[in-house]
């Protein structure tokens, strides 16, 4: 990590984390609140981190571009960032202006932007399971019933251990693909260990969530609490540019493309 | 949460170029042995692949010199240790002393029992087993009741029950785990841990126990006023626990954790080869997804050890992940292939669909219960 990133990632995880908290029920927010909320993202220059200096972007490193995609999708807000970062990026690759303004839709994209989109938002579920592991593990500790705090029961300890395994799982997966890809891993080579990312990525957000929201109890399962936000996305952004079962397929196809004795060390490669 | 992080393993061409190395060795080595005795991996018991492993230096490879070890990396002793199970090897044999027990003597050991003994662990001549369950204690290793008393020309005097060790009938020596002062209410003071020849020890007799296959690779190990010498004590009397609790780490930290049923994976893999079923297609990418991040995270535990850092709850969460991917594999694979599971079956597929079936309730026993696992992650979440 440089040191501009360093600085870069501190002024996101203040900002978006404040936007987050700040932002009350969405739906509630004035336009004049959605129009300086969207100012102090782009001053921070948060849209362009995915861009090329030589293009007007950042210039950050890939794996500190995308380390910025995590932050967003630890504290989600109402406004497009991660699709934004994505729509200038492709802009630029493309020749076209970067865009100015919040980006909702990425339009048509080529295989590899698709495939580029798709692990941005592994990274971006990434966030949002650690933001979910730590919601989880508060609320536990705050909340009693039997005259003890939830934390102290083993049934809802395990449970967590759980959820941890599967953060920490999703989140290896995904940084290990950014690695492939920021090593210039193209066409399989870099297929492969993108379809492992979402797709271990993938299952851990089902499970997650399907936790997160058990040991919430029922005011989890309200609008005004801020769980939905996270569960929510991960339930739709495992199925965005490629869903789970795409994914799923496009790898193991390549692994039965091949002899069973190449597993291993199709394994050791990827 | 910062220690859900694993950190990114450092890849080199050192490794890659031993990686080569060992391959080519494995599948000289391991011709002609069958799909079924490669799924037997963790309990082939075969002395001379062990010594051809230690005549390449490829066991207490990260040991010093001075101790027949090779001053490698712990990335390197990780490539070999992968690619021999990934290749389904008879690793018994070697496998405890090159993992945990010899670099337990390393740490605790007096310069006598290490010159004398760690250098026939790397020659792969030298074969230990784990003393620590107990009839009563088995996740509650605290509560162990096995006692080592001290005699008056200061050897000890053992008694007690040791259970499930693990090929104690073949080991030369056991690293036991006793109470030497005090009762099990004290808990964990009071114990310590004595290195035991289990060749040369009056009082001691084993008795073999079969799993539920029918074969023998576990025991009862019986202490009858058994005599060990005073030179017999490993590190410091009384500190028992906490030597054994890093012994645990050595043991959980490894690739073993999730490539115990790999033999399934690839005869699943010829079975289903160029499948255009879309299920066979998701179910097979699912399983290589879940491989290939366990291996990732386990090569991120390597690298902390290899600074040196504290690894444990890391270790955890890939055993415990590592476990489940195992134990869910036999019914994966039943579900996509339609064969019945025989051991003596002539076809590959189902005969090792048999064996692993039958071992995978022990993939999240030994080493640690998942239950275990869990609590040490939870801790660490500050739950408890
Ligand atoms: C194949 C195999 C090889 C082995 N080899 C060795 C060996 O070489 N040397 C050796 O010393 N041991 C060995 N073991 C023993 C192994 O370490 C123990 O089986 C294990 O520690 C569990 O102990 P136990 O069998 O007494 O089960 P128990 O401790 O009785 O546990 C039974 C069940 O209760 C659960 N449980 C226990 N306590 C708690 C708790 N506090 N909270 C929640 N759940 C709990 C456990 O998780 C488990 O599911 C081996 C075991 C196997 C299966």
């Amino acid at each position: 990590m440089d040191d501009l990133s360093a600085v870069v990632f501190d002024t996101a995880e203040r900002l978006l984390g404040a936007l987050h908290h700040g932002a009350g029920r969405w739906e509630d927010m004035t336009s004049a609140g959605q129009g300086r909320g969207w100012a102090t993202i782009e001053e921070a220059g948060l849209p362009l981190a995915l861009t090329a200096e030589e293009h007007g972007g950042l210039g950050l490193p890939l794996a500190d571009g995308l380390e910025l995609v995590q932050i967003a999708g630890r504290s989600p807000v109402p406004w497009p960032v991660v699709e934004t970062m994505l729509a200038n990026r492709f802009a630029a690759e493309d020749g076209r202006t970067l865009h100015e303004g919040p980006v909702t839709a990425l339009g048509l994209l080529t295989a590899d932007q698709r495939a580029f989109a798709a692990l941005a938002r592994a990274k971006q579920m990434a966030g949002a399971l650690d933001a979910i592991l730590s919601m989880t593990v508060a609320h536990v500790q705050e909340r009693s019933q039997f005259g003890r705090p939830l934390a102290g029961f083993q049934a809802v300890q395990h449970q967590l251990a759980v959820l941890g395994g599967e953060v920490a799982a999703g989140r290896a997966a995904a940084d290990h693909a950014i690695a492939r890809i920021a090593e210039g891993a193209t066409g399989d080579a870099a297929t492969l260990p993108i379809g492992v990312a979402r797709v271990r990525v993938g299952e851990a957000a089902s499970r997650a969530a399907a936790i997160a929201h058990q040991l919430h109890g029922a005011i989890g399962y309200t609008r005004e609490h801020r769980l939905h936000r996270y569960t929510t996305a991960l339930w739709a952004w495992r199925d965005q540019f490629g869903t789970q079962t795409y994914w799923s397929r496009a790898v193991g196809r390549l692994v039965l493309a091949r002899d069973a004795g190449d597993l291993w060390p199709m394994v050791t490669a990827a | 949460m910062s220690v859900l992080a694993f950190p990114a393993p450092v890849s080199r061409p050192q490794d890659e170029a031993l990686r080569s190395e060992v391959r080519a060795f494995l599948s000289q080595a391991l011709a002609g042995r069958t799909s079924l005795e490669k799924a037997e991996s963790w309990n082939g018991f075969d002395r001379d692949f062990s010594r051809a492993l230690g005549a390449k230096g490829w066991l207490g490879m990260t040991w010093p010199r001075a101790y027949g070890g090779h001053e490698r990396t712990a990335f390197e002793r990780y490539v070999v240790v992968e690619e021999t199970l990934a290749a389904g090897a008879p690793v018994a044999a070697h496998w405890i002393a090159d993992r945990q027990s010899g670099p337990t003597l390393l740490r605790y050991g007096s310069e006598a029992q290490k010159r004398a003994i760690l250098p026939r662990i790397a020659a792969g001549e030298c074969t230990f087993c784990i003393g620590m369950s107990e009839p009563d204690a088995g996740s509650d290793l605290a509560a162990t009741r096995t006692r080592a008393e001290r005699q008056a020309d200061g050897s000890w005097r053992v008694n007690g029950t040791k259970l499930w060790t693990t090929y104690a009938h073949e080991a030369d020596f056991m690293i036991l785990f006793c109470r030497t002062s005090g009762t099990p209410a004290d808990r964990h003071r009071g114990t310590s841990q004595l290195l035991v020849d289990m060749r040369a020890t009056p009082g001691l007799t084993v008795r073999p126990i079969a799993d539920l296959m029918g074969q023998h690779h576990f025991n009862e190990v019986h202490f009858e006023d058994a005599v060990i010498p005073a030179d017999a004590l490993l590190g410091t009397e009384g500190a028992g626990w906490a030597q054994v609790m890093g012994e645990l780490a050595f043991e959980r930290s490894g690739p073993e954790r999730f490539l115990s049923s790999i033999q399934l994976l690839i005869e699943l893999i010829a079975a289903l080869r160029g499948s255009e079923s879309d299920a066979a297609q998701a179910a097979v990418g699912r399983l290589f997804a879940h491989l290939v991040t366990l291996r990732h995270m386990s090569r991120g535990v390597a690298a902390l050890l290899e600074r040196g850092e504290d690894a444990a709850v890391h270790a955890a969460i890939v055993k415990d992940l590592g476990a489940s991917f195992e134990q869910d594999l036999p019914d994966i694979a039943r579900s996509l292939v339609d064969a019945e599971p025989d051991l003596a079956s002539t076809d590959a597929f189902a005969a090792v669909l048999a064996y692993t079936t039958m071992a995978a309730p022990a993939f999240s026993l030994r080493g640690g219960t998942r239950e275990i696992l869990r609590g040490i992650i939870a801790r660490q979440l500050g739950l408890r």
